[in-house]
Protein backbone atom coordinates (compact mmCIF):
# COMPACT_ATOMS: atom_id res chain seq x y z
CA UNK A 1 0.00 0.00 0.00
CA UNK A 2 2.54 2.26 1.02
CA UNK A 3 4.26 2.65 -2.52
CA UNK A 4 1.52 3.79 -4.01
CA UNK A 5 1.70 7.00 -2.42
CA UNK A 6 5.01 9.09 -3.40
CA UNK A 7 4.98 11.11 -0.38
CA UNK A 8 5.47 8.43 2.26
CA UNK A 9 8.95 7.70 1.30
CA UNK A 10 10.31 10.92 2.34
CA UNK A 11 12.04 11.92 4.87
CA UNK A 12 10.94 14.69 7.52
CA UNK A 13 13.96 15.80 9.35
CA UNK A 14 16.09 13.60 8.65
CA UNK A 15 13.71 10.30 9.49
CA UNK A 16 11.28 8.63 7.26
CA UNK A 17 7.93 10.07 7.38
CA UNK A 18 5.20 9.13 9.52
CA UNK A 19 2.42 10.95 8.85
CA UNK A 20 -0.86 10.61 11.40
CA UNK A 21 -2.72 13.76 10.46
CA UNK A 22 -5.01 11.97 8.63
CA UNK A 23 -8.02 13.25 9.53
CA UNK A 24 -7.11 16.53 8.39
CA UNK A 25 -6.20 15.45 5.14
CA UNK A 26 -5.18 12.45 3.29
CA UNK A 27 -2.09 11.35 0.92
CA UNK A 28 -2.76 10.88 -2.83
CA UNK A 29 -1.16 7.77 -4.68
CA UNK A 30 0.59 7.71 -7.73
CA UNK A 31 -2.70 7.39 -9.93
CA UNK A 32 -4.05 10.68 -8.52
CA UNK A 33 -1.62 12.59 -9.50
CA UNK A 34 -0.43 10.95 -12.69
CA UNK A 35 -4.23 11.83 -14.02
CA UNK A 36 -4.02 15.28 -12.45
CA UNK A 37 -0.82 15.92 -14.58
CA UNK A 38 -1.75 14.21 -17.57
CA UNK A 39 -5.35 16.11 -17.54
CA UNK A 40 -3.09 19.23 -17.48
CA UNK A 41 -0.46 18.08 -20.09
CA UNK A 42 -2.99 16.71 -22.60
CA UNK A 43 -6.47 17.59 -22.16
CA UNK A 44 -6.65 20.86 -20.12
CA UNK A 45 -10.16 22.68 -21.67
CA UNK A 46 -12.68 24.26 -20.17
CA UNK A 47 -15.80 22.03 -19.80
CA UNK A 48 -19.83 22.09 -21.28
CA UNK A 49 -20.23 23.93 -24.40
CA UNK A 50 -16.98 24.15 -26.50
CA UNK A 51 -16.68 21.65 -29.76
CA UNK A 52 -13.43 20.55 -29.61
CA UNK A 53 -11.68 17.49 -29.00
CA UNK A 54 -9.77 19.02 -25.64
CA UNK A 55 -13.22 20.25 -24.44
CA UNK A 56 -14.75 17.11 -24.66
CA UNK A 57 -11.71 15.43 -23.09
CA UNK A 58 -12.09 17.52 -20.13
CA UNK A 59 -16.18 17.69 -19.72
CA UNK A 60 -15.92 13.50 -19.82
CA UNK A 61 -12.71 13.98 -17.26
CA UNK A 62 -14.77 15.80 -14.98
CA UNK A 63 -18.21 14.44 -15.13
CA UNK A 64 -16.66 10.69 -14.89
CA UNK A 65 -16.24 12.37 -11.26
CA UNK A 66 -19.87 12.78 -10.84
CA UNK A 67 -20.95 9.30 -12.34
CA UNK A 68 -18.39 7.40 -10.13
CA UNK A 69 -20.04 9.54 -7.09
CA UNK A 70 -23.49 8.99 -7.88
CA UNK A 71 -22.38 5.22 -8.32
CA UNK A 72 -20.21 4.22 -5.79
CA UNK A 73 -22.70 6.51 -3.09
CA UNK A 74 -26.27 5.42 -4.88
CA UNK A 75 -27.27 9.16 -4.83
CA UNK A 76 -29.61 10.27 -7.49
CA UNK A 77 -28.00 14.02 -7.61
CA UNK A 78 -24.30 15.12 -6.65
CA UNK A 79 -23.26 18.62 -6.67
CA UNK A 80 -19.90 19.48 -7.06
CA UNK A 81 -18.42 21.67 -4.56
CA UNK A 82 -15.31 23.07 -3.40
CA UNK A 83 -15.21 20.67 -0.34
CA UNK A 84 -17.20 19.95 2.74
CA UNK A 85 -17.74 23.42 4.28
CA UNK A 86 -18.79 25.00 0.62
CA UNK A 87 -21.51 22.25 0.42
CA UNK A 88 -23.13 22.58 3.88
CA UNK A 89 -22.86 26.72 3.34
CA UNK A 90 -25.09 25.29 -0.06
CA UNK A 91 -27.70 23.77 1.66
CA UNK A 92 -27.72 26.85 4.22
CA UNK A 93 -28.21 29.36 1.14
CA UNK A 94 -30.07 27.43 -1.45
CA UNK A 95 -32.39 25.28 0.50
CA UNK A 96 -32.31 26.81 3.86
CA UNK A 97 -33.15 30.91 2.88
CA UNK A 98 -36.05 29.09 0.51
CA UNK A 99 -37.56 26.30 2.70
CA UNK A 100 -36.69 27.47 6.36
CA UNK A 101 -39.36 30.09 8.08
CA UNK A 102 -39.24 32.05 11.15
CA UNK A 103 -39.82 30.57 14.13
CA UNK A 104 -38.36 26.89 12.65
CA UNK A 105 -35.51 25.41 14.50
CA UNK A 106 -32.58 23.40 13.08
CA UNK A 107 -30.60 21.01 15.20
CA UNK A 108 -26.76 21.03 15.98
CA UNK A 109 -24.51 19.13 18.16
CA UNK A 110 -21.95 20.45 19.99
CA UNK A 111 -19.64 17.65 17.64
CA UNK A 112 -20.20 20.01 14.81
CA UNK A 113 -17.12 21.06 12.64
CA UNK A 114 -17.09 24.67 12.65
CA UNK A 115 -18.29 24.23 9.19
CA UNK A 116 -21.63 22.99 10.48
CA UNK A 117 -22.00 25.74 13.00
CA UNK A 118 -20.82 28.91 11.59
CA UNK A 119 -23.09 28.75 8.33
CA UNK A 120 -26.46 28.30 10.67
CA UNK A 121 -25.62 31.05 12.81
CA UNK A 122 -24.85 33.07 9.90
CA UNK A 123 -28.62 31.96 8.44
CA UNK A 124 -29.76 32.69 11.71
CA UNK A 125 -28.71 36.19 11.57
CA UNK A 126 -30.61 36.69 8.28
CA UNK A 127 -33.45 34.61 9.60
CA UNK A 128 -35.62 34.22 13.12
CA UNK A 129 -34.81 30.85 13.43
CA UNK A 130 -33.92 28.92 16.24
CA UNK A 131 -30.62 26.64 16.70
CA UNK A 132 -30.98 24.11 19.14
CA UNK A 133 -27.57 22.21 20.04
CA UNK A 134 -27.41 18.65 21.14
CA UNK A 135 -25.02 18.15 24.44
CA UNK A 136 -22.22 15.79 24.60
CA UNK A 137 -22.22 13.57 27.21
CA UNK A 138 -19.06 11.29 27.75
CA UNK A 139 -18.09 11.46 24.08
CA UNK A 140 -21.50 10.59 22.60
CA UNK A 141 -24.37 12.78 21.46
CA UNK A 142 -27.17 13.25 24.06
CA UNK A 143 -29.73 11.30 22.19
CA UNK A 144 -32.67 12.16 25.00
CA UNK A 145 -32.16 15.78 24.36
CA UNK A 146 -32.02 14.93 20.46
CA UNK A 147 -35.64 13.66 21.02
CA UNK A 148 -36.54 16.14 23.10
CA UNK A 149 -35.21 18.93 20.46
CA UNK A 150 -37.63 17.24 17.59
CA UNK A 151 -40.65 19.25 17.52
CA UNK A 152 -40.43 22.37 15.49
CA UNK A 153 -37.59 21.14 13.73
CA UNK A 154 -37.12 21.45 10.03
CA UNK A 155 -33.85 20.60 9.75
CA UNK A 156 -31.21 18.29 11.78
CA UNK A 157 -27.67 18.70 10.97
CA UNK A 158 -25.15 15.97 12.37
CA UNK A 159 -21.89 14.75 12.13
CA UNK A 160 -21.76 11.25 10.94
CA UNK A 161 -18.29 10.74 12.36
CA UNK A 162 -16.50 13.28 14.67
CA UNK A 163 -13.08 14.94 13.83
CA UNK A 164 -11.98 15.15 17.05
CA UNK A 165 -13.37 11.56 18.90
CA UNK A 166 -13.76 9.48 15.79
CA UNK A 167 -17.02 8.68 17.41
CA UNK A 168 -19.35 7.30 14.89
CA UNK A 169 -22.81 8.40 15.99
CA UNK A 170 -25.82 6.81 15.17
CA UNK A 171 -26.90 8.15 12.94
CA UNK A 172 -29.57 5.67 11.25
CA UNK A 173 -31.42 6.23 14.67
CA UNK A 174 -31.40 10.45 14.07
CA UNK A 175 -32.45 10.10 10.32
CA UNK A 176 -35.26 7.75 11.30
CA UNK A 177 -36.31 10.13 13.90
CA UNK A 178 -36.25 13.05 11.65
CA UNK A 179 -37.74 11.93 9.01
CA UNK A 180 -41.03 10.76 11.64
CA UNK A 181 -40.84 14.55 13.03
CA UNK A 182 -41.17 15.54 9.07
CA UNK A 183 -37.63 17.46 9.42
CA UNK A 184 -35.21 17.08 6.65
CA UNK A 185 -31.40 15.54 7.39
CA UNK A 186 -27.71 16.75 6.58
CA UNK A 187 -25.14 14.68 7.04
CA UNK A 188 -21.67 16.01 7.54
CA UNK A 189 -19.83 13.16 6.15
CA UNK A 190 -16.16 14.64 5.46
CA UNK A 191 -14.72 11.80 8.19
CA UNK A 192 -17.02 9.16 7.52
CA UNK A 193 -16.51 8.51 3.43
CA UNK A 194 -12.87 8.04 4.08
CA UNK A 195 -14.11 4.83 6.56
CA UNK A 196 -16.87 3.23 5.56
CA UNK A 197 -19.15 2.76 2.53
CA UNK A 198 -22.26 4.51 2.66
CA UNK A 199 -25.72 4.10 0.72
CA UNK A 200 -27.00 7.67 0.52
CA UNK A 201 -30.21 6.29 -0.83
CA UNK A 202 -30.68 3.78 1.55
CA UNK A 203 -29.50 6.16 4.38
CA UNK A 204 -32.28 8.17 3.83
CA UNK A 205 -31.00 11.43 4.44
CA UNK A 206 -31.91 14.47 2.31
CA UNK A 207 -28.18 15.90 2.55
CA UNK A 208 -25.04 14.69 2.59
CA UNK A 209 -21.33 16.86 2.40
CA UNK A 210 -17.83 15.55 2.23
CA UNK A 211 -14.56 16.20 0.62
CA UNK A 212 -11.92 14.48 -1.93
CA UNK A 213 -9.19 15.22 -0.18
CA UNK A 214 -9.74 13.11 2.88
CA UNK A 215 -10.22 10.07 1.49
CA UNK A 216 -7.25 10.02 -1.66
CA UNK A 217 -8.50 12.48 -3.79
CA UNK A 218 -7.19 16.62 -4.12
CA UNK A 219 -7.76 19.30 -2.20
CA UNK A 220 -10.31 21.89 -3.59
CA UNK A 221 -13.25 19.68 -4.49
CA UNK A 222 -15.60 17.46 -2.75
CA UNK A 223 -19.97 16.98 -2.89
CA UNK A 224 -22.83 17.51 -2.06
CA UNK A 225 -25.16 14.64 -2.53
CA UNK A 226 -29.31 15.19 -2.41
CA UNK A 227 -32.55 13.74 -2.54
CA UNK A 228 -34.58 14.01 -5.03
CA UNK A 229 -37.36 15.58 -3.11
CA UNK A 230 -34.54 18.22 -1.79
CA UNK A 231 -33.36 19.32 -4.58
CA UNK A 232 -36.65 20.43 -6.19
CA UNK A 233 -36.53 22.47 -3.65
CA UNK A 234 -33.35 24.51 -3.40
CA UNK A 235 -33.37 28.05 -5.40
CA UNK A 236 -30.00 28.86 -7.12
CA UNK A 237 -27.71 30.42 -4.70
CA UNK A 238 -24.43 31.68 -6.78
CA UNK A 239 -25.55 32.95 -10.59
CA UNK A 240 -23.10 32.69 -13.25
CA UNK A 241 -22.34 30.79 -16.58
CA UNK A 242 -22.86 27.29 -16.67
CA UNK A 243 -25.63 27.83 -13.99
CA UNK A 244 -27.85 29.29 -16.84
CA UNK A 245 -30.14 28.05 -19.89
CA UNK A 246 -30.49 31.50 -21.34
CA UNK A 247 -29.52 34.95 -20.40
CA UNK A 248 -31.11 37.89 -21.38
CA UNK A 249 -31.44 41.78 -20.29
CA UNK A 250 -34.64 41.03 -19.27
CA UNK A 251 -34.05 37.86 -16.82
CA UNK A 252 -32.47 34.28 -17.00
CA UNK A 253 -33.57 31.15 -16.91
CA UNK A 254 -31.68 28.25 -15.36
CA UNK A 255 -30.59 24.75 -15.55
CA UNK A 256 -32.05 22.28 -14.29
CA UNK A 257 -29.51 19.22 -13.34
CA UNK A 258 -26.99 19.63 -10.91
CA UNK A 259 -25.43 22.59 -12.98
CA UNK A 260 -27.63 24.88 -11.53
CA UNK A 261 -25.38 25.20 -8.09
CA UNK A 262 -21.75 25.32 -10.34
CA UNK A 263 -22.04 28.66 -11.50
CA UNK A 264 -18.31 29.90 -13.37
CA UNK A 265 -15.64 27.42 -14.44
CA UNK A 266 -15.99 24.16 -12.02
CA UNK A 267 -12.16 22.99 -10.58
CA UNK A 268 -11.55 20.22 -13.72
CA UNK A 269 -8.16 18.84 -12.86
CA UNK A 270 -9.76 18.11 -9.39
CA UNK A 271 -12.76 16.61 -10.48
CA UNK A 272 -9.92 13.72 -12.98
CA UNK A 273 -7.93 13.68 -9.65
CA UNK A 274 -11.07 12.80 -7.90
CA UNK A 275 -12.33 10.75 -10.42
CA UNK A 276 -8.90 8.84 -10.18
CA UNK A 277 -8.70 8.71 -6.26
CA UNK A 278 -12.36 7.01 -6.43
CA UNK A 279 -11.51 4.47 -9.22
CA UNK A 280 -8.43 3.64 -6.80
CA UNK A 281 -10.83 3.40 -3.81
CA UNK A 282 -13.01 1.26 -5.39
CA UNK A 283 -10.11 -1.59 -5.21
CA UNK A 284 -9.70 -1.24 -1.43
CA UNK A 285 -11.86 -2.73 1.45
CA UNK A 286 -12.59 0.02 3.38
CA UNK A 287 -13.92 -2.95 6.05
CA UNK A 288 -10.62 -4.77 6.24
CA UNK A 289 -8.72 -1.55 6.63
CA UNK A 290 -11.19 -0.35 9.30
CA UNK A 291 -11.30 -3.20 11.56
CA UNK A 292 -7.16 -3.37 11.11
CA UNK A 293 -6.90 0.27 12.26
CA UNK A 294 -9.45 0.80 15.01
CA UNK A 295 -7.03 -1.89 16.85
CA UNK A 296 -4.26 -0.36 15.67
CA UNK A 297 -5.68 2.99 17.63
CA UNK A 298 -6.99 0.76 20.42
CA UNK A 299 -3.03 -0.15 20.93
CA UNK A 300 -2.12 3.45 20.83
CA UNK A 301 -4.33 3.94 23.37
CA UNK A 302 -3.95 1.95 25.60
CA UNK A 303 0.10 2.58 25.57
CA UNK A 304 -0.70 6.48 26.07
CA UNK A 305 -3.09 5.55 28.89
CA UNK A 306 -0.39 4.18 30.52
CA UNK A 307 2.19 6.86 29.98
CA UNK A 308 0.07 8.97 31.49
CA UNK A 309 -2.21 10.66 28.96
CA UNK A 310 -6.05 11.34 29.23
CA UNK A 311 -7.01 9.58 26.38
CA UNK A 312 -10.65 11.28 24.92
CA UNK A 313 -11.56 9.08 22.06
CA UNK A 314 -13.55 5.85 22.43
CA UNK A 315 -12.43 3.65 19.86
CA UNK A 316 -15.79 1.75 19.74
CA UNK A 317 -16.08 -0.80 16.71
CA UNK A 318 -17.38 1.50 14.39
CA UNK A 319 -15.38 4.45 15.06
CA UNK A 320 -12.94 5.97 13.22
CA UNK A 321 -8.97 5.67 14.24
CA UNK A 322 -8.74 8.81 15.86
CA UNK A 323 -6.96 9.01 19.06
CA UNK A 324 -7.22 12.31 21.04
CA UNK A 325 -5.15 13.28 24.26
CA UNK A 326 -3.61 15.20 26.38
CA UNK A 327 -0.47 14.89 28.87
CA UNK A 328 -1.22 16.46 31.93
CA UNK A 329 1.68 19.10 31.98
CA UNK A 330 2.96 19.37 28.34
CA UNK A 331 1.23 21.49 25.77
CA UNK A 332 -0.08 20.08 22.63
CA UNK A 333 1.82 22.73 20.51
CA UNK A 334 5.12 21.36 22.23
CA UNK A 335 4.10 17.82 22.08
CA UNK A 336 3.79 17.88 18.48
CA UNK A 337 6.86 19.79 17.64
CA UNK A 338 9.09 17.94 19.15
CA UNK A 339 7.24 14.89 17.61
CA UNK A 340 7.48 16.59 14.07
CA UNK A 341 11.68 17.10 14.92
CA UNK A 342 11.41 12.79 14.95
CA UNK A 343 9.53 12.96 11.53
CA UNK A 344 6.10 12.20 13.13
CA UNK A 345 3.04 14.36 11.13
CA UNK A 346 0.16 14.94 14.32
CA UNK A 347 -2.35 17.74 14.52
CA UNK A 348 -3.01 19.96 17.74
CA UNK A 349 -5.70 22.45 18.47
CA UNK A 350 -9.34 22.73 18.72
CA UNK A 351 -9.49 21.20 15.23
CA UNK A 352 -12.35 23.41 13.92
CA UNK A 353 -14.44 22.01 16.97
CA UNK A 354 -14.29 24.87 20.14
CA UNK A 355 -17.85 23.75 21.56
CA UNK A 356 -16.50 19.95 21.66
CA UNK A 357 -13.51 21.28 23.41
CA UNK A 358 -15.45 23.35 26.08
CA UNK A 359 -17.07 20.25 26.65
CA UNK A 360 -13.96 18.35 26.96
CA UNK A 361 -13.24 21.03 29.37
CA UNK A 362 -9.62 21.80 27.08
CA UNK A 363 -8.44 24.20 24.86
CA UNK A 364 -6.63 21.48 22.26
CA UNK A 365 -5.79 18.36 22.24
CA UNK A 366 -3.22 16.38 20.49
CA UNK A 367 -5.07 13.91 17.36
CA UNK A 368 -3.37 11.47 16.16
CA UNK A 369 -5.50 10.16 13.15
CA UNK A 370 -4.78 6.57 10.91
CA UNK A 371 -5.69 6.01 8.10
CA UNK A 372 -5.47 2.92 5.05
CA UNK A 373 -1.71 3.18 4.48
CA UNK A 374 -0.43 3.48 8.22
CA UNK A 375 0.63 0.12 10.24
CA UNK A 376 1.65 -0.80 13.36
CA UNK A 377 5.60 0.43 12.56
CA UNK A 378 3.73 3.74 11.88
CA UNK A 379 2.03 3.17 15.60
CA UNK A 380 5.31 1.59 17.05
CA UNK A 381 7.68 4.87 15.84
CA UNK A 382 4.72 7.13 17.08
CA UNK A 383 5.11 5.42 20.37
CA UNK A 384 8.49 5.59 20.82
CA UNK A 385 8.33 9.15 19.43
CA UNK A 386 6.45 9.86 22.71
CA UNK A 387 8.67 7.91 25.07
CA UNK A 388 11.24 10.27 23.91
CA UNK A 389 9.26 13.66 24.25
CA UNK A 390 8.23 12.49 27.52
CA UNK A 391 11.37 11.81 28.49
CA UNK A 392 12.70 14.97 27.32
CA UNK A 393 10.38 16.93 28.83
CA UNK A 394 10.55 15.42 32.48
CA UNK B 1 22.34 41.36 8.70
CA UNK B 2 24.44 42.03 11.45
CA UNK B 3 22.78 41.01 15.16
CA UNK B 4 23.51 42.43 18.78
CA UNK B 5 26.29 39.97 20.11
CA UNK B 6 24.29 38.32 22.51
CA UNK B 7 21.76 37.58 19.67
CA UNK B 8 24.24 36.30 17.49
CA UNK B 9 25.60 33.95 19.65
CA UNK B 10 22.37 32.55 20.16
CA UNK B 11 22.12 32.20 16.17
CA UNK B 12 25.11 30.47 16.27
CA UNK B 13 24.94 28.36 18.73
CA UNK B 14 21.70 26.77 16.87
CA UNK B 15 23.27 26.91 13.72
CA UNK B 16 25.87 24.31 15.06
CA UNK B 17 23.05 22.04 16.09
CA UNK B 18 21.68 19.51 13.28
CA UNK B 19 19.13 17.38 14.89
CA UNK B 20 16.18 18.83 15.06
CA UNK B 21 14.82 17.76 18.15
CA UNK B 22 17.94 18.90 20.33
CA UNK B 23 17.55 22.32 18.84
CA UNK B 24 14.23 22.29 20.01
CA UNK B 25 15.19 21.33 23.15
CA UNK B 26 17.52 24.01 23.33
CA UNK B 27 14.96 26.45 22.62
CA UNK B 28 13.24 25.18 25.54
CA UNK B 29 15.99 25.69 27.84
CA UNK B 30 15.93 29.24 26.66
CA UNK B 31 12.19 29.55 28.63
CA UNK B 32 15.06 29.94 32.12
CA UNK B 33 15.77 33.40 30.85
CA UNK B 34 12.28 34.73 30.91
CA UNK B 35 11.54 37.63 33.01
CA UNK B 36 7.84 36.36 34.30
CA UNK B 37 4.87 38.62 34.03
CA UNK B 38 2.66 37.22 36.85
CA UNK B 39 -0.82 36.27 35.93
CA UNK B 40 -2.00 39.10 38.12
CA UNK B 41 -0.77 41.70 35.26
CA UNK B 42 -2.26 39.76 32.51
CA UNK B 43 -4.49 41.19 30.71
CA UNK B 44 -6.21 42.35 26.96
CA UNK B 45 -3.16 44.58 26.34
CA UNK B 46 -0.55 41.97 27.28
CA UNK B 47 -2.51 39.36 25.22
CA UNK B 48 -0.70 37.70 22.29
CA UNK B 49 -3.39 37.11 20.11
CA UNK B 50 -2.89 35.18 16.81
CA UNK B 51 -0.55 32.89 18.92
CA UNK B 52 -2.00 29.10 19.30
CA UNK B 53 -0.40 28.85 23.35
CA UNK B 54 -1.39 31.41 25.95
CA UNK B 55 1.16 34.02 25.50
CA UNK B 56 1.50 37.47 27.59
CA UNK B 57 4.10 40.07 27.20
CA UNK B 58 4.58 43.36 28.84
CA UNK B 59 7.13 46.59 28.10
CA UNK B 60 8.46 49.01 30.66
CA UNK B 61 10.91 51.73 29.23
CA UNK B 62 13.06 53.56 32.01
CA UNK B 63 15.96 55.86 31.48
CA UNK B 64 16.09 54.98 27.80
CA UNK B 65 16.16 51.14 28.52
CA UNK B 66 13.62 48.17 27.49
CA UNK B 67 13.17 45.60 29.57
CA UNK B 68 10.61 42.35 28.78
CA UNK B 69 8.23 40.79 30.86
CA UNK B 70 6.57 37.70 29.90
CA UNK B 71 4.93 34.63 30.43
CA UNK B 72 3.49 31.69 27.95
CA UNK B 73 1.78 27.71 28.68
CA UNK B 74 4.24 26.02 25.76
CA UNK B 75 7.73 25.67 26.78
CA UNK B 76 8.74 26.53 23.29
CA UNK B 77 6.68 29.54 23.45
CA UNK B 78 8.41 30.38 26.51
CA UNK B 79 12.08 29.55 25.09
CA UNK B 80 11.50 32.19 22.14
CA UNK B 81 10.27 34.71 25.09
CA UNK B 82 13.65 33.86 26.77
CA UNK B 83 15.43 34.79 23.52
CA UNK B 84 13.66 38.25 23.23
CA UNK B 85 14.58 38.64 26.89
CA UNK B 86 18.25 38.17 26.30
CA UNK B 87 17.97 40.64 23.06
CA UNK B 88 16.11 43.02 24.87
CA UNK B 89 16.22 43.87 28.17
CA UNK B 90 18.92 46.41 28.88
CA UNK B 91 19.53 48.03 25.47
CA UNK B 92 18.07 51.00 24.23
CA UNK B 93 15.12 52.47 22.61
CA UNK B 94 16.36 52.74 18.96
CA UNK B 95 18.76 48.97 19.44
CA UNK B 96 15.18 47.34 20.28
CA UNK B 97 13.16 49.05 17.28
CA UNK B 98 16.06 47.95 15.11
CA UNK B 99 15.84 44.16 15.64
CA UNK B 100 13.62 42.73 13.04
CA UNK B 101 12.23 39.46 13.77
CA UNK B 102 14.70 37.27 10.85
CA UNK B 103 16.99 36.17 13.88
CA UNK B 104 14.74 33.81 14.51
CA UNK B 105 14.65 32.15 10.87
CA UNK B 106 18.26 32.64 10.82
CA UNK B 107 18.76 30.50 13.73
CA UNK B 108 16.53 27.83 11.78
CA UNK B 109 14.33 28.24 14.86
CA UNK B 110 11.35 30.27 13.25
CA UNK B 111 11.59 27.59 10.29
CA UNK B 112 11.42 24.56 13.13
CA UNK B 113 8.17 26.11 14.28
CA UNK B 114 4.47 25.54 12.74
CA UNK B 115 3.19 28.10 10.58
CA UNK B 116 0.62 29.79 13.32
CA UNK B 117 2.77 29.48 16.33
CA UNK B 118 5.72 31.47 13.83
CA UNK B 119 3.03 33.79 13.05
CA UNK B 120 2.36 34.07 16.88
CA UNK B 121 6.25 35.15 17.35
CA UNK B 122 5.67 37.79 14.69
CA UNK B 123 3.27 38.98 15.98
CA UNK B 124 4.73 38.86 19.87
CA UNK B 125 7.78 40.78 18.23
CA UNK B 126 5.61 43.40 16.02
CA UNK B 127 3.73 43.59 19.47
CA UNK B 128 6.65 44.57 21.66
CA UNK B 129 7.92 46.98 19.00
CA UNK B 130 5.07 48.48 18.98
CA UNK B 131 4.78 48.86 23.13
CA UNK B 132 8.09 50.25 22.74
CA UNK B 133 7.23 53.20 20.60
CA UNK B 134 4.38 53.90 22.40
CA UNK B 135 5.80 54.56 25.43
CA UNK B 136 8.24 57.20 24.10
Amino acid sequence: MKEDFPILSRQVNGRNLVYLDNAATTQKPHCVIDAMNQYYSLSNANVHRAVHTLAGEATEGYEKCRSLLKERYNASRAIITSGTTESINLVAHAWGEANLEDGDAVILTEMEHHSDIVPWQMLAERKSIELRYVPVIDGNLDMDIFDASLDGTKLVCVVHTSNVLGVRNPIEDIITKSKLAGAKVLIDAAQAVPHEEIDFEQLGADFMAFSAHKMCGPTGIGALLVSENAFEKMQPFMGGGDMIQTVSITGSTYQVNEHKFEAGTPRIAEGVGWAAALEWMSNIDLEKHHSRLINIARHVKQELVSKGMTVYSQLGEKDAAVVSFTHPSIHPEDFARLLDAQGIAVRTGHHCAQPLMERLGVSGTIRASFYIYNDEDDANTFLNGIDRVLEAMA
Amino acid sequence: MKWPDALQEIIDEFKEIEDQFEKLEILMDFSSKVDELPTSDWNDETLVKGCQSVAHVKIDVNDGKVWLKSAADAKMVQGLQGILTIAINGNGVNEVLALTPEFAEEAGILNSLTPSRSNGFRTMFDMIQLMVRRSQ
